[in-house]
């Protein structure tokens, strides 16, 4: 997804930036060798992959939180309101963060460290996170005994049928389509026509597709090898719906949830809150946790603000935590340079990856001379300062983030972390023996606070080697829209790009398939290349994720260096702190913020 | 009266449907597609389509446009989120929620913000207007419209933060900016309010103690005022009975418009409070291309200035008795 989830929320992002950089950005005091250690150890640990856990891994309940105690309130001081409560519609990461406290799926990511550093995938509602004999063809699943809907009613393979038929329905279009496109077997949003209509109108998915010979048992049967399903099921976007109360469009408000946690009240744009679910059995979960009675959820509230609220640390606001809010860019200095502040917070690294698009449509980019000057010239450090700084950004080698498994901390194919404001003399040596010094170079650039500040640096970086840089304001309400169009008038510009699960199989083919190039599409630089298409289907069937892993490496490392259709920009990072008596605070890399399946009342 | 109120009603309608048509053509010269916002990954050209299609922008304008007029004024039974009664602006493209019912909820927020900061903004600007206007050329005088002119040159995106910071986060003197209904906790109410009431009366009183000041002033020098002193009538019986009654035109125009405006949305002050009200809404609807909420709160804080241009327009004839509303 782009950062914020996928362009649909392009908006929230440039918000999210815009929140992140009220005071410019100056490294602060913060920047010392302990944190840079610190750095590189998370990213050291957010590389490790993910293994797939059996039945004992899936088993409840979950292991208990240090010192945790059960009672007490939480408020929860929000930015974004939640436009979706209907899984199938949840793919933005506010959405899906909340949503682990009310819905369940098949599987998913069960933090086995408290400090949210190692994972393993695990049976949520099944008893293991699932099993094929023939290479990601065929994948099994059995629901456990004793999971029940908040209503107390039995979660059923007929649910999970409907949950998977639904998503085919014309109304649901803002979730993720992996799971549709690899039943369908067609890419893009063809898949809806296997089931037009979804479950609503009497037709259904055979079972040479889905099957569910009883209660408890679900089969999907592929085309093709999909090695990585049990990461996509661990998705809140694949999780369950119940088949007696799904209302179609209706239940995105009304949602019947599973979770620890049920909705008591929902008022969009202002405020939630979640009470304890009683038909929610620990012994059939292995990830989550009911320490709160209840929290108290409000919406609008800057980053600027709860992080003032929360420093203040007031009556109100000990107990009080903000599960998306990073701390502002104004206060990271002095909250970092505080032991007392620094023991309340929690960070590491968003799966976003910020990357400079080359046009590969254009004819002026085709010549590899030209793109090599670019990367060369490109600086990123005004990138890192219009986004907060190093305690917000860090420089990048490739497109993998230090979140997803494959990313190599030492790769850094244009000397970016010794040179990272550019290295204009050589990029000029490599323009005049392309003879192209003097080029125009059109930017298009977001018109937000830091798209202003990093781009006016940027261009005077690119301008230093020899191009005749043009900037280009794009409103940034409507920025992806346009740069996401084919015919667009673009050189380079920017976007930003985060994994689904921590594979690049959720990066590499939706940002470099040249086959998906289509107006709103990912693939942003339009690159076409067959070997890097070839390449990618051949990833795809490797069924070893450690394997997999290293082959995505690979061709990460071919892209940016021996293509270079982009330049990477940034890895975003964040700071996030909760109020005084706020326990089990751990900052969970697979969610890429604060985990709330956690906390507690101290 | 009457035909003053249903002459000027009609005029508001015309108004009202005309800006409704800007509106809709607008939207769609906007150089962005709502269905492109809500589209998935691996978003193709059949996707989009089928939002447009699930959205109805796939019909043409002029269709659409007759749809919206026949549920405004109809309601309909027609959306698949549920019934939705007129007057009918549909449902939000972004959180499905239904327009109408949106802007019910956000309204008393709204409200709240809007009559506690213009009873706090009226009393402080027409006191001090008043004063500086009876103590003309004192040092009083002089600190008042000083005070005044620098006061009017802050920005609420300036002084709301300062205002938070110091007395919210730092002295803890006031509660954090919230809102909270009337009828359930008077007391929450008053106090998650007092914050953005300062801030918006700290703003506006600056104007309305400059207009006071200068209309009173000006009425002094009216004929029938010197007339009323000459007769030996005293000098507070002349201010209060004669002079200020004829200040209060330019004050209630000033006033009406003020009032129906931030009954539309205050949005810098929402936004910066955090305040769930129509302003935020506002932001919300053009950051997510939301046409039924773009159009939703549109209409509505257009019918909310016209609507208090009316009642502006009635009270002339109240205040002065030579205005006729003919």
């Amino acid at each position: 997804m782009s950062k914020g989830g996928r362009q649909a929320y392009a908006a929230l992002s440039v918000l999210a930036a815009g929140a992140l950089v009220l005071t410019g950005c100056s490294k602060g005091g913060s920047d010392t060798g302990d944190n840079k250690k610190q750095d590189k150890e998370n990213a050291q640990r957010q590389q490790a992959s993910i293994k797939f856990g059996g039945a004992s891994d899936s088993q409840g309940p979950a292991p208990e939180v240090p010192g945790a105690k059960s009672g007490g309130t939480i408020s929860v001081p929000q930015r974004d309101s939640l436009a979706h409560l209907d899984p199938a519609q949840i793919y933005v990461s506010n959405e899906s963060q909340m949503a682990l406290l009310y819905h369940r799926g098949l599987t998913g990511f069960k933090a086995t460290s408290n400090d949210g550093k190692q994972h393993e995938v695990v049976g949520d509602l099944a008893t293991d996170s699932g099993t094929t004999t023939d290479g990601g063809k065929t994948w099994k699943y059995t629901l456990k005994d004793g999971v029940k809907w908040e209503d107390g009613s039995p979660i059923t393979s007929k649910d999970v049928r409907q949950s998977v038929e639904r998503l085919f329905a014309p109304f649901i279009n803002t979730g993720p389509s992996y799971l549709q496109q690899w039943l369908a077997n067609t890419p893009g949003a063809d898949y809806r026509k296997l089931l037009p209509d979804g479950p609503y109108k009497g037709k259904h998915l055979p079972n040479s597709i889905l099957e569910t010979p009883d209660d408890k048992t679900i089969i999907f049967h592929f085309k093709t090898a999909h090695p990585d399903l049990p990461y996509a099921l661990g998705m809140v976007g694949y999780a369950m719906v119940s088949q007696k109360g799904d209302t179609k469009e209706r239940y995105d408000k009304k949602p019947v949830t599973c979770g620890p946690y049920k909705i008591a009240s929902f008022k969009s744009g202002k405020s939630m809150v979640l009470v304890k679910n009683p038909n929610w059995d620990p012994k059939t979960d292995p990830m989550r946790h009911q320490y709160v009675d209840q929290f108290n959820i409000t919406f609008n509230h800057q980053f600027e603000d709860s992080t003032k609220a929360l420093l203040a640390d007031g009556t109100a606001d000990q107990t009080s935590v903000s599960f998306q809010n990073a701390v502002d860019a104004g206060n990271l200095s002095k909250v970092l340079s505080d032991p007392k502040m620094k023991s309340r917070t929690v960070e590491g690294y968003q799966p976003f990856v910020g990357q400079m698009n080359i046009n590969m449509s254009h004819p002026a980019m085709q010549d590899k001379k030209v793109r090599e000057a670019i990367a060369y010239a490109l600086p990123v450090s005004p990138f890192q300062r219009a986004y907060g700084g190093s305690d917000a950004m860090d420089i990048p080698g490739g497109i993998i983030s230090p979140t997803v498994s494959g990313y190599d901390p030492n790769f850094d194919p244009w000397n970016r972390k010794n040179k990272p404001a550019g290295d204009p003399a050589k990029a000029k040596k490599l323009l005049q023996e392309a003879g192209k010094v003097g080029m125009k170079l059109t930017f298009g650039y977001i018109n937000s606070q830091e798209g202003q500040a990093y781009s006016t640096a940027m261009a005077a970086g690119l301008k230093k080697a020899g191009f005749d840089v043009q900037r280009q304001e794009i409103p940034a309400e409507s920025y992806y829209d346009q740069v996401s169009k084919i015919k667009n008038n673009y050189d380079i510009f920017n976007s930003n790009w985060g994994a689904d699960w921590p594979s690049a199989s959720t990066v590499i083919p939706p940002s470099f398939d040249g086959r998906q190039i289509a107006d709103g599409a990912s693939n942003y630089s339009q690159l076409n290349d067959p070997q890097v298409n070839n390449e990618i289907d051949r990833i795809n069937k490797i069924t070893d994720p450690v394997k997999a892993a290293a082959a995505w490496e690979k061709l990460d490392k071919h892209i940016v260096k021996d293509i270079i259709n982009i330049v990477p920009t940034g890895y975003f990072k964040q700071v996030q702190i909760a109020g005084s008596k706020i326990g089990g605070l751990a900052y969970d890399d697979v969610i890429g913020a604060i985990d709330p399946r956690r906390v507690y009342v101290k | 009266m009457l035909r003053f109120l249903v002459r000027r009603s009609l005029g508001a309608l015309v108004i009202l449907f005309l800006l409704s048509i800007v509106a809709f053509l607008l939207f769609f010269g906007m150089p962005r597609d709502p269905a492109l916002l809500m589209c998935g990954k691996g978003c193709t050209p059949a996707n989009v389509a089928n939002i447009h299609h699930v959205l109805g922008l796939d019909k043409s304008i002029p269709e659409q446009y007759w749809i919206f007029l026949h549920n405004l004024v109809a309601g309909s039974d027609g959306f698949a989120q549920g019934p939705c009664p007129a007057p009918c602006f549909g449902y939000s493209y972004h959180t499905n929620e239904e327009v109408w019912g949106t802007l019910m909820d956000r309204l008393p927020t709204t409200l709240s913000l809007t009559l506690g900061g213009a009873v706090c903004f009226l009393i402080i600007g027409l006191s001090t207007g008043l004063i500086a206007a009876w103590k003309r050329g004192t040092l009083v005088d002089k600190t008042f419209t000083a005070g005044a002119m620098v006061i009017s040159s802050m920005q609420i995106y300036f002084l709301g933060p300062l205002l938070l910071a110091v007395l919210v986060y730092q002295a803890h003197v006031f509660d954090k900016p919230d809102y909270n209904p009337f009828t359930t906790d008077p007391v929450a109410w008053f106090t998650g309010l007092i914050v953005p009431w300062v801030v918006l009366s700290t703003i506006f009183a600056s104007q309305y103690t400059r207009m006071a000041r200068s209309s009173m002033i000006e009425q002094l020098q009216e004929e029938h005022v010197r007339t009323a002193r000459a007769k030996g009538m005293s000098r507070r019986y002349v201010f209060f009975r004669y002079a200020w009654r004829g200040s209060l035109i330019p004050i209630v125009t000033i006033f009406g418009i003020d009032l129906g405006s931030l009954l539309g949305g205050a949005i810098i002050t929402e936004y910066t409070f955090g305040l769930p009200g129509l302003g935020r809404l506002a932001v919300e609807a053009v950051q997510f291309s939301d046409l039924p909420l773009l159009l939703g709160v549109m209409l509505f804080s257009a019918t909310m200035i016209l609507l208090f241009n009316i009642i502006v327009d009635a009270c002339y004839a109240f205040i002065d008795p030579r205005v006729r509303l003919s």
